[in-house]
């Protein structure tokens, strides 16, 4: 037997690229550049779509390869893109601004992935299986982890592209949960979930270019005559 | 076959009114769809009666009581709403909302974005009460946001876009926990039923094995559904983008969201609760249906006594009717869910009455402000004004009105369930939204005549009017039998014994 087709292998590399997924949110809540933000985004989603590639893998369950290769294609590589484009045609201030100070937020995120561990502990207590039914279990805090986070991030940022992309680190770890959990959902339900995601990250986007055409500025902490 | 058509005719509908060259045209497709969309809701309904259910596709289309209930209501909302926005849009055009627009082709741009997202609007919740796979149900959810967003933002106003803005981060939020619930679901269900196929998502694959799941599992999964799904149907705390949203798209995009969104997303919320009950005995699901229900009712109370704006002021009545109706979902028993059901059938043919008066109105004098309008609409608006009056009554659960019954039944459960005290707070909250709401509208409605022009000047925003309250009236006193027939189904579907 080759050292790759080992489930040991696999669990290890799989914990390996869950663990860079979990530093790259916490690298999204340190760093203050927008593009530098997208960028992690991307590898965030690239790396989801090799531990979805493993599971599937090693299960030999086909339809996860589909979910992967939506993800690295819709999130990795196609709304990236399309940020980034967003960013530099309407001409923003590179920067986020932050409510709460970075090393702060640091801490706090510190904290909720701590947090996540918590929750989840009693949810895995049947899912110390051996081989290759056990596979990406222990990925369940880091999903619980990035939800938190994402969640953390939303609240935080100012900027409407910096939220648009706090909502998607968040739905990354949707689906990093769906997948470790249950090995995917059904494939219908995956595809749609995707379709749902890509349309209201483009409508997101185009809500981004009318606001700052209205408001001259992308700061979502300026929307706020609506009130009582 | 009538649950396939039913998500044919808007899809249909949409297609064709976009490729549809003139007004007069998408008007009358509109019109047409509505119609069709009701025949067939009750085509379906009295198949659901007849034969207990309905299903297609190797069941992936399913429809139970509760699913006809939702369709029919959410059908009857479509169709009230067709006649009224071609009257409101038509009017729209005469005020010159859009700016001077000398060949209208703004306007039929404007229009075309109403007629055909609309009835993408009405598929997205057809197929959130058909569907059996709780997952295509979220998905179905998740697509009644975004097909509702641009109609949100459709004066482009500034205000309009922070509207928007706030719906959709706040209700994507909100759906990506309700998705976290479903995947938990989905795992507790995978350990019992195994992975492999697509049915370990239907509901009526899980109904039967709820009882097997995982406990800890199962409550994480509620909790989040009920944030989730609750941030949809707009509970409060979750409440915030609801009065932004309804004051800020037209009247007849509103009344959708009011009268038919929210039973979407109660009824994915009951689905679940029916699982939840099943697998956990129902005093960890009722006692979170209770307190979310309550908090609704109360911060609805001086949201309402305060209001400046009568758009805004519907929105908390909303707010405030989706708390009565997840209360009475939470107080159970067999009479808390039949008052659940009762009232959202009842407020779905009050509250679209309410919001075509309260657009009439700020057509009529083109603010929605309680301050700056000086009173005396009833002079201005003959049909209107009255009505707007009479829709207040009814929609504060004055007797004989209908919603009075619902409330009552809810309020019989919840002593039913010897909650008396809550019971009692319940009946005090009722009464203070009355006062607040009853003061504001006689304020707006009475009056001695003022030097405003007279409205009323087109038929097809008066006639819906006109009919929806004839119709609020007759069900105070008479509600059909198949009708209560279907309701008392669809409760006995949620009143679940463990």
């Amino acid at each position: 037997m080759l050292f790759w087709q080992d489930p040991q292998f696999g669990d290890r590399m799989i914990t390996l690229m869950a663990a860079l997924v979990l530093v790259l949110q916490i690298t999204m809540v340190a760093q203050r550049w927008l593009v530098t933000n997208i960028r992690a985004f991307a590898i965030q989603s690239f790396l989801l779509a090799c531990i979805a590639n493993t599971i599937a893998y090693y299960n030999g369950a086909t339809h996860i390869y589909i979910a992967a290769a939506l993800t690295l294609m819709f999130k990795a590589i196609l709304l990236p893109v399309i940020l980034q484009r967003l960013v530099s045609r309407i001409e923003i201030r590179q920067e986020i601004e932050p409510f709460v100070n970075v090393p702060l937020s640091v801490i706090i995120s510190g904290f909720l992935t701590l947090l996540a561990y918590v929750v989840a502990e009693p949810l895995q207590t049947q899912a110390a299986l051996p081989g290759v039914a056990g596979l990406g279990r222990n990925t369940l805090p880091v999903a619980i982890a990035l939800f938190l986070i994402g969640f953390f991030m939303m609240i935080n940022r100012r900027k409407a592209v910096t939220q648009v992309l706090a909502l998607l680190s968040l739905e990354n770890g949707l689906f990093l949960a769906a997948i470790s959990l249950t090995y995917g959902m059904p494939l219908i339900v995956e595809l749609g979930i995707f379709f749902d995601v890509l349309v209201a990250a483009m409508i997101l986007a185009i809500l981004v270019y009318r606001i700052r055409e209205t408001f001259d500025s992308m700061d979502v902490s300026r929307l706020s005559r609506l009130k009582g | 076959m009538t649950i396939p058509l039913l998500l044919l005719i808007p899809l249909a509908a949409s297609g064709i009114t976009a490729l549809a060259r003139g007004r007069r045209a998408m008007e009358l497709i509109h019109l047409f769809s509505a119609l069709a969309g009701f025949t067939a809701a009750i085509l379906l309904a009295a198949e659901v009666l007849a034969q207990g259910q309905a299903s297609w596709g190797n069941s992936f289309l399913f429809a139970d009581h509760l699913s006809a209930l939702v369709v029919l209501l959410t059908a009857f909302v479509y169709l009230a709403c067709s006649p009224y926005s071609i009257g409101y849009f038509r009017t729209d055009q005469i005020n010159q909302v859009f700016g001077a627009d000398e060949d209208g082709s703004i306007h039929l741009a404007k229009v075309r974005k109403y007629f055909v997202l609309t009835p993408l609007f009405a598929f997205s919740m057809f197929l959130v009460a058909l569907s059996n796979n709780l997952g295509v149900m979220w998905v179905a959810l998740e697509g009644t946001t975004l097909a509702s967003i641009f109609l949100v933002t459709f004066y482009g106003r500034p205000t309009s876009l922070e509207a928007a803005w706030k719906y959709a981060m706040i209700g994507g939020v909100g759906l990506s926990m309700a998705l976290f619930g479903t995947i938990l679901t989905y795992y507790a269900a995978g350990q019992v039923l195994g992975t492999e196929s697509l049915n370990a998502l239907n509901w009526s694959v899980l109904a039967g094995s709820a009882a097997k799941f995982d406990h800890t599992v199962m409550r994480l999964a509620f909790i989040l559904i009920l944030l989730g799904y609750g941030t949809k149907a707009g509970l409060a705390p979750m409440h915030t983008w609801k009065p932004d949203a309804y004051s800020e798209a037209p009247a007849p995009v509103a009344a959708l969201m009011a009268a038919a969104v929210l039973n979407c997303s109660l009824y994915g919320l009951a689905r679940f609760y029916v699982l939840t009950v099943r697998c956990l005995g129902p005093s960890f699901a009722s006692q979170l249906l209770i307190l979310f229900g309550f908090l609704s009712i109360a911060v609805a109370v001086p949201f309402i006594l305060v209001q400046r704006s009568y758009r805004r002021l519907l929105a908390y009545s909303s707010i405030d009717h989706g708390g009565i109706m997840v209360l009475g979902l939470g107080f159970g028993g067999a009479l808390g869910p039949l008052g659940m059901l009762l009232h959202m059938t009842f407020h779905s043919i009050t509250k679209p009455l309410l919001f075509f008066c309260a657009g009439n109105a700020q057509q009529h004098t083109g603010n929605d402000s309680l301050r700056k309008t000086p009173g005396g609409l009833l002079h201005a608006l003959p049909v209107s004004g009255p009505m707007f009056l009479l829709a207040t009554l009814a929609v504060t659960g004055t007797p004989p009105f209908s919603l009075f019954q619902s409330e009552f039944t809810i309020l019989r459960a919840g002593f039913a369930a010897e909650h008396v005290g809550l019971s009692i707070l319940f009946v005090m909250l009722l009464v203070a939204i009355f006062a607040g709401f009853f003061y504001h509208i006689a304020q707006l409605v009475l009056g001695p005549p003022n030097d405003s022009p007279k409205g009323e000047t087109c038929r097809w925003k008066t006639y819906p009017v006109i009919s929806l309250s004839a119709l609020v009236l007759l069900l105070g006193f008479w509600l059909p039998a198949p009708l209560y027939f279907l309701i008392s189904g669809a409760a006995r579907i949620l009143a679940v014994q463990p």
